[in-house]
């Protein structure tokens, strides 16, 4: 009896759920390796890319294919945005007292990171699709790519650089702030969280608690901001 | 209990999607979405038990479902190659600078509002 090994392996990567397969193994191996190294550059999504780009490479498979086959994930992406309105309620009712200030910084600052990062890109002579995907990194990933697609720029390209600036961000963030004499632990988090994301939440959150709540409200706040104001503001400019 | 905050998550979802149709076109339906849901809870006052279990369950796996996603990156190889220096500089460059700005900006912030509160 032959068995028709062509055939089933055909069957396994045409599979609908193939693509969902290698995503979770790819997904879990980066997270336990981060586990295992806390390195902060193994951001286990940045790895997860890798591995799957290394997966997809080695089995000679069409991004295509593999998008249809994970579809099941990005189809929860939705659901799990609208979901981001629940810290932002959480965060914003807890942190009454600093309220003015935490408005007038997270304006400033969300607009300096936006303003600078596509000012910088267009001096140092970046494409349009490019400076149209740097306007919205930082704001957190889901946000920054529904806010990348809706101007004009390429989402998966904001992807990348808002985990790069978080990494970033988490990396060199906290030691620049005490090198510049920045000290209160609502400063470090504001910074942190507008310009850091997750990455830079959880590390305000290893320098103290009020740091990270600070950081949390910054990030959520700084997304909601990002996500209704670029693409109203974009679609007055252009 | 999950899925009864998950319908909410989805309709509320939907109803983004509707008004972005009819009234918003400029924002995306799950973004209006997040913020129909963030007045909802303003109005409410509170987060209910269901819609609690539902957001945490989702968002812990948030990074996961953002892997598919962006792995469309291997489509625009190219072009991040062609600019590599200029996105490596404008990265870092705003980086720093904003970090520094809004770092300062707070921590002045503050110290104005502690006198003000001294004095007062």
């Amino acid at each position: 009896m032959s068995l028709d090994w062509q055939g089933a392996w055909q069957a396994l990567i045409t599979h609908p759920l193939f693509g969902f397969a290698l995503t979770l193994g790819a997904y879990q191996l980066s997270l336990a390796l981060y586990e295992k190294t806390r390195w902060v550059v193994l951001q286990p999504v940045l790895l997860s890319i890798l591995l799957v780009i290394a997966g997809l490479w080695v089995l000679g498979m069409g991004f295509e294919q593999y998008r249809q086959s994970s579809e099941l994930l990005t189809l929860l992406l939705g659901p799990t945005t609208v979901a981001l309105a629940v810290p932002l309620y959480l965060n914003l009712r807890r942190i009454r007292q600093l309220l003015w200030p935490v408005l007038l910084t997270l304006v400033c600052g969300a607009v300096a990171a936006s303003v600078l990062g596509v000012g910088l890109g267009w001096l140092l002579g970046a494409e349009e699709g490019v400076l149209r995907s740097m306007a919205a990194k930082s704001a957190t990933t889901p946000i920054a790519m529904l806010v990348t697609e809706q101007i004009g720029g390429i989402a998966a390209l904001a992807a990348v650089f808002v985990m790069v600036t978080g990494v970033l961000g988490g990396i060199f963030g906290p030691e620049l702030l005490r090198l510049i004499g920045v000290t209160h632990p609502a400063a470090v988090g504001m910074a942190l969280g507008i310009n850091a994301h997750a990455v830079g939440t959880s590390r305000a959150l290893a320098e103290s608690e009020e740091c990270g709540a600070f950081s949390a409200l910054a990030m959520s706040l700084t997304g909601a901001s990002i996500a209704l104001f670029l693409p109203l503001v974009a679609a007055l400019l252009v | 209990m999950l899925l009864r905050g998950l319908t909410w998550l989805v309709v509320f979802q939907l109803l983004g999607t509707l008004l972005s149709v009819l009234l918003v076109p400029q924002l995306p339906g799950p973004i209006l979405g997040m913020l129909l849901l963030f007045f909802f809870l303003l109005l409410r006052g509170q987060v209910g038990e269901p819609l609690t279990q539902a957001s945490t369950s989702l968002l812990r796996y948030l990074p996961l479902m953002l892997v598919p996603p962006a792995t469309a990156v291997i489509l625009h190889l190219e072009l991040i190659a062609r600019d590599i220096w200029a996105i490596a500089g404008a990265l870092v460059g705003s980086l720093l600078l904003s970090l520094a700005l809004t770092g300062w900006l707070m921590q002045r912030l503050i110290e104005r509002q502690a006198r003000r509160r001294g004095e007062s």
